[in-house]
């Protein structure tokens, strides 16, 4: 069955990006996006995605804010935020929120498809820009 | 022929974005990318492309800076400038360095292929707000001068603004040296004329300079949300 992922951006340039680099597992589907927290926390009851794929800083409500509101009233989903805060304490509120991963914008290209392969096998993943993943 | 198209941004997931949207389009190529700004001024006099799209917010050489050199060296560039703020002096600056479309990144997915589109027909670009500033500073002409010409404010020379930039971003004299390729001593000729015809004092003055004046960006932390209620099934 194919993993059903959710995309959350506030702008549609950086959807396409993650599109793009998503495209090449054929066995993952991008089942809709969102482009704020409030929208994303919708999709989720529509969509029932199996990951998340979540941004921080957004109009609305705030990446940290949806993850709660999604870990609390729609369990199982798994949260990867990706994000351009390079940052040990925003990655930390992070997971304190309820996500499993976090990497950041500027390596997405290295991490994206790793980080979410490993949040969907329900292990955790997080990697700034600096340090080595974890 | 293929409409040849050099995309520069340091962010990947941006530029990956911006080249699926103009790879949709039959006819367009994109023939490089970049990540800052002076590998696009490398790469866009090496490939010569009909468009060169950049980002302003770009480490190393800002997309301002960027625009300026490349139409020194070769005005027929066409240029448009991405950006993440519409604000007036934004505006005014990509304007004074010659960019013939302007498109917040917000709404790079709607304007990008419509920018591009106006600069191959010959034509410019521009938001309804850069319109707005254009037309009001049209009628207001002979009540406000634009800011190259304002005398209250010091102009910096393209190195001095190369200059500016790199130590702002926290490069060491020496490091910067051998990124523009001069010697610490010129470096460091260019830094004290930077900080006497600015009035700065210390670094943390150039770095609060650089960032008012849009020669550096900063990332800011996220805002608590107005909207904190919502319901899940």
């Amino acid at each position: 069955m194919a993993l059903r992922i959710l995309l959350v951006d506030d702008h549609p340039v950086v959807r396409a990006g993650l599109r793009t680099l998503l495209g090449g597992r054929s066995e993952w589907e991008v089942v809709g996006e969102a482009s704020d927290g409030v929208e994303a926390v919708e999709k989720v009851s529509k969509l029932q995605p199996d990951v998340v794929v979540l941004d921080i800083t957004m109009p609305k409500m705030n990446g940290i804010e949806a993850c709660r509101i999604i870990q609390q009233k729609a369990p199982g989903r798994e949260v990867l935020f990706v994000t351009q805060h390079d940052s040990p304490q925003m990655m930390r509120e992070a997971l304190a929120a309820g996500a499993r991963g976090y990497v950041v914008k500027s390596n997405l290209a290295r991490d994206l498809v790793e980080a979410v392969e490993a949040v969907s096998q329900h292990r955790e993943f997080t990697a700034l820009a600096q340090n080595p993943r974890t | 022929m293929k409409l040849r198209i050099l995309v520069a941004d340091d962010h990947e997931i941006v530029r990956r974005g911006l080249c699926a949207l103009l790879q949709k389009r039959e006819g367009w190529e994109v023939c490089g990318e970049a990540s800052n700004g002076r590998e696009a001024l490398e790469m866009a006099k090496q490939l010569k492309p009909d468009i060169v799209i950049l980002d302003i917010g770009m480490p190393l050489l800002n997309g301002l800076d960027t625009t300026r050199q490349l139409l020194q060296h070769d005005p027929r560039f066409k240029i448009i400038v991405l950006t993440v703020t519409d604000a007036d002096q934004v505006i005014r600056e990509a304007l004074d360095a010659g960019a013939r479309g302007f498109v917040l990144k917000s709404d790079a997915a709607r304007d990008l292929v419509s920018a591009v589109e106006a600069l191959q027909d010959k034509r410019m670009f521009f938001t309804p707000r850069v319109n707005d500033l254009v037309l009001r500073g049209f009628l207001d002409r002979g009540h406000t001068v634009s800011r190259n010409e304002r005398p209250d404010l010091p102009t910096l020379t393209a190195r001095e603004r190369e200059v500016t930039q790199l130590l702002a971003e926290g490069k060491s004299s020496k490091e910067v040296a051998s990124l523009l390729n001069l010697s610490t001593k010129t470096v460091e000729t260019h830094r004290s004329n930077i900080m006497r015809k600015l009035s700065l004092h210390s670094i943390r003055d150039l770095v609060v300079y650089a960032i008012k004046n849009n020669i550096i960006q900063i990332q800011m932390p996220p805002q608590p949300s107005s909207t904190t209620e919502t319901s899940v099934a």
